[in-house]
């Protein structure tokens, strides 16, 4: 089932990915690296609106080096992740994070408009 | 080099081979903030767990008394024996301050920590009024100062132990309540604030979706300026006529000593329970319109204190019982990051 997101209940942060738990006891991976890719932050949104952009970014995180970030989270709604290098400034809503555990483009195919929260 | 991330300085080294370069006060300005936020935002994690309820107060609206029920609130809770706090947010109009008899007053600061003034039955108060030099100052921000400056009223705090922390806001859904529900943890939920006009009840609608698109809970509506009860006295048993708004008549019968009320709804009556119906949110009581919280405002005697058994301390009491009774019933379920 992909639709209304459930609740989030563990997230354990592993080497290169990081292992959700929800309600229900379904588990998902996301890794690190498609996590950064997705960052909802005003400078990394833009990038993905274009493919070659959005494979610059991609590059860009794959060469940074592994590690785990630090994660909090943010009011009752979103998570942020501290990254030694590279962008932190993403707050990723936990719908967000369930598109990406879904495998889904959490961008659901809208270009990223300055502004448009 | 020193652990510290706010100093340069190497006591231990006495001959240094070179003389050290001179660090960058650029730099060293921002390693000295970034320090200074590290240990605001665990300042501000640890304040969760020594407030055990932290209700924000809001309105899509301005003047429908958000102040007036926020003090309210904190004042009922207060009566019953629990240890309260105000914060009001409201930076570029704070009245709280003037509500809780503290007009005036100034913060003690002792340790780099701002210990909060307290005002009437003990409540403790945080308010950016305390900070100015005189209370026709303006308060002249951009949004990225008033975020510090609340991060700063939250994290730098020494709130102590409290049952319960009332947070009031300047109306909208803007910087401020977006920062609170963002900088501290575990929020009970959001009380909106309403008038029964439909101007009111359109902005009021914007703060239920703003509290629906942040996660924090709607504890529910109160409709403040409910209703005005005009009481008189006449001939036993006879039959008065007011005169009420929108050309309506409203009818008395005095009784067996003369005495006759009747309630005008002076901004119409009902839109903040339907409202609340129509979001499917619970609707924690009407306050009546009582001038009497105007003069206490004005001379800083809050209503609840000067008339504690009053009509409006009623309504008080009935709209915070309606949030405790959800406060008890509230599951808590957190997320755990390994």
């Amino acid at each position: 089932m992909t639709g209304e997101p459930l609740e989030l209940r563990r997230l354990e942060r592993r080497d290169t990915d990081m292992e959700l738990t929800y309600e229900d006891g379904t588990t998902f991976t996301i890794s690190y690296d498609d996590l950064r890719h997705a960052c909802p932050c005003a400078k990394c949104a833009p990038l993905r609106n274009e493919d070659e952009t959005s494979m610059q970014l991609r590059r860009t995180i794959e060469a940074y080096p592994k590690q785990k970030p630090l994660v909090q989270t943010v009011g009752n709604y979103a998570l942020s992740f501290e990254w030694e290098s590279g962008c932190s400034s993403g707050i990723y809503r936990f719908e967000r994070i369930w598109d990406l555990a879904h495998r889904r483009d959490p961008d659901r195919g809208r270009p990223y408009v300055h502004g448009a929260w | 080099m020193s652990d510290s991330p706010v100093s340069m300085h190497n006591p231990g080294n006495d001959a240094p081979a070179e003389a050290p370069a001179a660090p960058d006060p650029a730099a060293q300005k921002q390693m000295e903030q970034a320090y200074a936020q590290m240990k605001r935002k665990m300042a501000m994690a640890e304040i969760g767990k020594k407030i055990k309820h932290k209700i924000m107060v809001l309105s899509g609206k301005g003047g429908v008394g958000k102040s007036t029920v926020s003090t309210g609130l904190a004042l009922v809770l207060a009566q019953q024996g629990h240890k309260v706090g105000i914060l009001d947010i409201d930076i570029t109009g704070p009245n709280v301050p003037k509500m809780m008899g503290l007009d005036g007053r100034k913060l003690h600061v002792e340790g780099g920590r701002i210990h909060p003034a307290q005002g009437h039955l003990g409540v403790k108060v945080i308010s950016m009024a305390f900070l100015l030099e005189d209370e026709d100052t303006p308060v002249v921000w951009r949004g990225p100062i008033k975020l510090g400056a609340i991060q700063q009223f939250i994290g730098d705090v020494e709130w102590g132990d409290l049952d319960y922390l009332i947070i009031d806001f300047p109306p909208g859904t803007s910087d401020e309540p977006l920062t609170v529900a963002q900088s501290l943890p575990d929020i009970d939920g959001m009380v909106i604030v309403t008038t029964p006009q439909e101007v009111a009840l359109l902005d009021s609608r914007k703060s239920i979706s703003f509290a629906s698109s942040l996660k924090v809970p709607v504890l529910g509506v109160v409709e403040n300026m409910s209703g005005y009860t005009i009481q008189g006295k006449g001939t036993p048993g006879s039959e008065i006529e007011i005169a009420a708004p929108a050309g309506r008549t409203l009818q008395a019968t005095c009784d067996d000593e003369g005495h006759f009320s009747v309630t005008l709804d002076i901004f119409k009556e009902g839109g903040g329970r339907s409202t609340a119906e129509e979001f499917g949110v619970p609707f924690l009581g009407a306050l009546p319109f009582d001038p009497g919280f105007v003069r206490g405002g004005d001379d800083g005697v809050h209503r609840i204190v000067s008339e504690p058994e009053g009509a409006s301390a009623s309504a008080f009491s009935h709209v915070v019982a309606s949030i405790q009774s959800q406060l008890d019933g509230a599951s808590s379920s957190s997320l755990e990051i390994i």
